[in-house]
């Protein structure tokens, strides 16, 4: 298997002729009947056994909405358990044994790509593997979806080979293309990256500002390195308060300290708490 | 027991009934029976509610834990057992509404052995294990205090401080983790609640839950069991929590200033309205009622402002892991019933619990003596044997014993017959039509734009050669080429050179234009105001110049062949189900059709600027012979 694999999806050249969501569904063994939908789905047309789809847009351009494979991937770093595990390799894989079902990935994942089976009794996250298994062990040469496109709208190669046939295309037709590479640095970079003549903003869930292109897992990150200190600042906060009140309060009432037991004394105070 | 205490029991009974139905439900039939969840609100009541609001719900214990013994305000003394005991019911409470949400809830133990430090959830999921631990062992000696087991409560009474400030440190991780675990979804939670502080604002809004949440319940034991309630306690709690609440405020303005974002919230938006009604309910109504003298010394005033601070606080992680979120996802997402009737009956459980320590065991001194005397006075006073109708009473407390059993069967029943045993979904199919109500055809596309459905409930649903093959006037059937003289441009069936001729050249002008200079298409006559109706074929539609278009050739052949092709797709005799797919056409870019395709787009857009298009050059692209791109007779045999 290749290192670091990555798709490039050209929108310009995507028919929307659904291929690729038909070759997905079988590799995969996805039922072809998508069950129906829940009120308030997604409106990308993903679910649990649709790990690909094809987002239309007026004037006729298709756009194919998968996982991406982020270099750095929110739903990996948010899995309290790790049962979403970023590959050696680069494909981000799931592995149900370990799942406990709390769904934060797919609170996480800023395209809203980890999809649930709400209808079953024992449920899964279902999203889009780029055919990991199969293409470690050699059985197929590129993801079922890329091989069945008849536009090669979406190819296959490892990452610097994408982005450099993406750059190619870009200077080859400047006024065809807008001059971005959707996925290059979005989020800290992606393994799945757009090239188009339309925004594909729409792609993730709009609010570019605060999305920026850093690595989100960084900011979860931020907070969580400062635990252990957290922990013992507050711990030696607290007892350095009580170790300083407790000596004052002994200092103020040690006439009555000498008279009685202190366990004594907290008692007669308590006494006084409730009236 | 006083009959106000039996009344809300009765409440807490019949609520549990309810809630034990949707458990047999939820185990049986999973999320998607109970719940309206979907992919694109995966977190709904039970999280924002059950565990959001739930361990912020809990967080009194460590607060009046740090005031009366790191502190030592003797004071609160009192108040530490029921904050202690609010605290561990309230985490177990959050574990159990947590088997509820899990897709999977039998490996809830699964951080313990599967490690992710990355993952704010996995912080707080150790955390809560770790401090239901630690709370256990500080409630620990209420229920032994009246046992023979004098070493170890002894022991752990000594051990109490330490736990205590342990405890602390432990709430304070996972409280902020709380507000952690929203950091990675800056695209989803609007910017008046995100910030890089959330968890620093979450741990100071907790502190000041906790404190209401331990007045409020202060103020609701004494109502519940008649009892003069504590007023000096509770007016000195409410100024630590007028305290924190101004600081929390204080805290979140200047944060937002910091950020720039001060200026969302005065703008005319659901979610600028939302800030507004969360922190006049959270902090701002009830802190100025707290700093009012006369109502901190009131028990009804400290009560109100306690209840607000309670239910705008619980608002505040409702929004940050709900309703802010709307914005981004535009899911409609509000909770079903069932999700309603498991969150209010873990509440109402853990009550009936907290109401069971309560009587039992010494957490206020008082109510139990309370209780007991009672219990004592009943065993005297109240009759077990009516003697005039020989019926067998029993005592008071057995007889009430009987009506929470009515209670919560009849409600077990009621919720059973009430559930939906199938998931709840909405039954209309998937929509992934191409375009919408109006459909762009044409080249270059986006010319031609009509609402086609309209079109076709007026024709009707199979008449689509009406507009799509026309009839021409005089013609019995009219090749596509003559409308479609251009492949891809729409195109005009109005030939004006035809009608001079006919008409008699220059002097006919007047039959059909107006004295209007200069005489346009627009002002001129109808078309139907010469033609008959059979003249036009069935052609009703073309009535004006605006109709005259209809769509280029892609368009026509992509709207008819594909209903052809969808239907000797399904023929099972034919034996083709591919011909409903696009590759059955489209083909990979080095086949002929698709070259014709391309190169004919490319020149059409070059004289698409020029105007008019000579139809010869469509004859002069090198047509494969043996695979033309699309059929023209093809086309016409679906007419």
């Amino acid at each position: 298997m290749i290192s670091s694999p990555c798709i490039l999806n050209d929108v310009t050249r995507c028919i929307g002729c659904e291929e690729c969501v038909a070759a997905c569904q079988k590799i995969n063994q996805l039922p072809q009947e998508d069950p129906p939908p829940r009120m308030g789905h997604s409106e990308d047309g993903l679910s649990a056994t649709r790990w690909t789809s094809i987002l239309r847009r007026e004037g006729g351009i298709n756009v194919r909405k998968q996982c991406r494979h982020c270099l750095e991937p929110a739903c990996v770093s948010v899995c309290p358990v790790g049962a979403l595990q970023k590959t050696a390799e680069g494909p981000v894989i799931y592995d149900k044994s370990i799942c406990m079902g709390c769904r934060y990935c797919m609170m996480g994942c800023p395209f809203g790509i980890p999809h649930y089976e709400w209808n079953s009794l024992t449920p899964s996250i279902r999203k889009c593997i780029m055919c990991y298994e199969k293409l470690k062990t050699g059985e197929i040469k590129e993801p079922a979806c890329v091989k069945a496109c008849p536009k090669e709208a979406t190819i296959f190669g490892s990452r610097e080979e994408m982005l450099a046939e993406a750059r190619r295309r870009l200077d080859a037709e400047p006024e065809k293309y807008i001059q971005h590479i959707w996925g290059e640095h979005e989020v800290g970079g992606t393994s799945v990256l757009y090239i188009s003549h339309v925004d594909l903003g729409f792609l993730a869930w709009e609010n570019p500002e605060e999305l920026g292109s850093g690595a989100l897992p960084d900011r979860t990150w931020n907070a969580l390195k400062k635990v252990p200190f957290e922990f013992v600042g507050m711990g030696a906060f607290m007892t350095a308060a009580w170790w300083i009140i407790d000596r004052r309060m002994r200092l103020e009432s040690e006439p009555e300290v000498e008279n009685a037991a202190e366990g004594e004394v907290s008692g007669k105070d308590d006494e006084r708490g409730l009236q | 027991m006083t009959r106000r205490v039996q009344i809300t029991k009765g409440i807490l009974w019949f609520i549990s009934g309810l809630a034990a139905a949707v458990t047999i439900v939820r185990f049986t039939r999973g999320l998607g029976a109970t719940t309206v969840l979907s992919d694109t609100t995966p977190w709904g009541l039970w999280v924002g509610f059950d565990v959001m609001g739930g361990v912020a719900l809990a967080a009194g214990g460590f607060v009046i834990g740090a005031i009366a013994h790191v502190f030592k305000r003797e004071r609160y003394h009192h108040a530490v057992r029921p904050a202690i005991l609010t605290a561990l019911l309230g985490y177990a409470a959050v574990a159990v509404g947590l088997l509820y949400d899990l897709g999977l809830p039998w490996n809830i133990w699964h951080p313990i052995i599967f490690w992710n430090p990355h993952s704010p959830l996995f912080e707080v999921a150790w955390c809560v294990m770790l401090y239901l631990t630690v709370l256990f062992l500080e409630f620990l000696p209420v229920f032994l205090e009246r046992t023979r087991f004098t070493k170890l409560y002894r022991t752990l009474l000594r051990l109490q401080l330490p736990l205590i400030i342990l405890g602390i440190s432990i709430s304070t991780l996972h409280q902020s983790s709380l507000g952690t675990l929203l950091l990675i979804m800056p695209f989803r939670l609007h910017p008046l609640w995100y910030s890089p502080h959330l968890p620093e604002l979450f741990f100071v809004s907790a502190i000041c839950l906790g404190l209401s949440m331990v007045i409020f319940e202060s103020s609701v034991t004494s109502w519940l069991y008649e009892r003069k309630p504590n007023i000096r306690m509770l007016s000195g709690l409410s100024r630590f929590a007028a305290g924190a609440m101004a600081f929390y405020l204080g805290f979140r303005f200047i944060d937002l200033a910091h950020h720039h974002k001060l200026g969302l919230a005065f703008q005319n938006t659901f979610e600028a309205r939302l800030f507004w009604v969360e922190l006049a309910t959270s902090a701002i109504i009830p802190l100025i009622l707290f700093l009012i003298p006369k109502v901190r010394k009131s028990h009804t005033g400290v009560f109100i402002a306690a209840s607000m601070g309670v239910v705008g606080f619980l608002l505040n992680r409702v929004d940050a892991s709900g309703l802010a979120q709307v914005w981004a996802t535009g899911a409609d997402y509000f909770p079903a019933w069932t999700e309603f009737v498991v969150s209010f009956g873990i509440v109402s459980f853990f009550a009936l619990i907290y109401l069971f320590i309560q009587e039992h065991f010494p957490v206020e001194k008082e109510i139990l003596d309370e209780e007991a005397k009672w219990q004592q006075r009943q065993l005297f006073v109240l009759p077990r044997f009516d003697r005039l109708t020989r019926v067998w009473l029993g005592d008071q407390s057995f007889a009430s014993r009987r009506v929470y059993s009515l209670l919560f069967v009849s409600a077990l029943i009621l919720g059973l017959t009430l559930t939906p045993w199938e998931p709840l979904v909405e039954a209309s199919p998937v929509t992934r039509a191409r375009g919408g109500k109006v459909l762009r055809v044409g080249y270059p596309i986006g010319t031609v734009e009509f609402p086609h459905a309209e079109h076709i409930k007026r024709i009707g649903e199979d008449q689509c050669g009406v507009c799509h093959h026309l009839h021409k006037p005089g013609d019995l059937g009219t090749p596509c080429t003559e409308c479609h003289a251009d492949l891809y441009l729409e195109t005009q069936i109005f030939s004006h050179v035809r009608h001079i001729d006919r008409l008699g050249g220059n002097a006919a002008c007047a039959r059909c234009h107006t004295p209007e200079k200069p005489p346009a298409a627009a002002s001129a006559a109808k078309c139907s105001s010469c033609h008959e109706k059979d003249m036009m074929a069935k052609n009703e539609v073309v009535t004006s110049f605006e109709h005259t278009a209809a769509p280029g050739l892609r368009a026509a052949a992509h709207k008819l062949c594909i209903r052809c092709h969808r239907e000797k797709a399904k023929d099972p005799e034919l034996k083709k189900p591919d011909l409903f797919r696009c590759a059955t056409c489209h083909r990979s870019p080095v086949n002929h059709g698709d070259v014709i395709l391309e190169a004919s787009l490319k020149d059409q857009e070059s004289e698409t600027l020029k105007g008019e298009k000579d139809p010869v050059a469509i004859e002069e692209t090198p047509v494969a012979p043996e695979e033309p791109p699309v059929t023209m007779d093809h086309t016409l045999a679906t007419d």
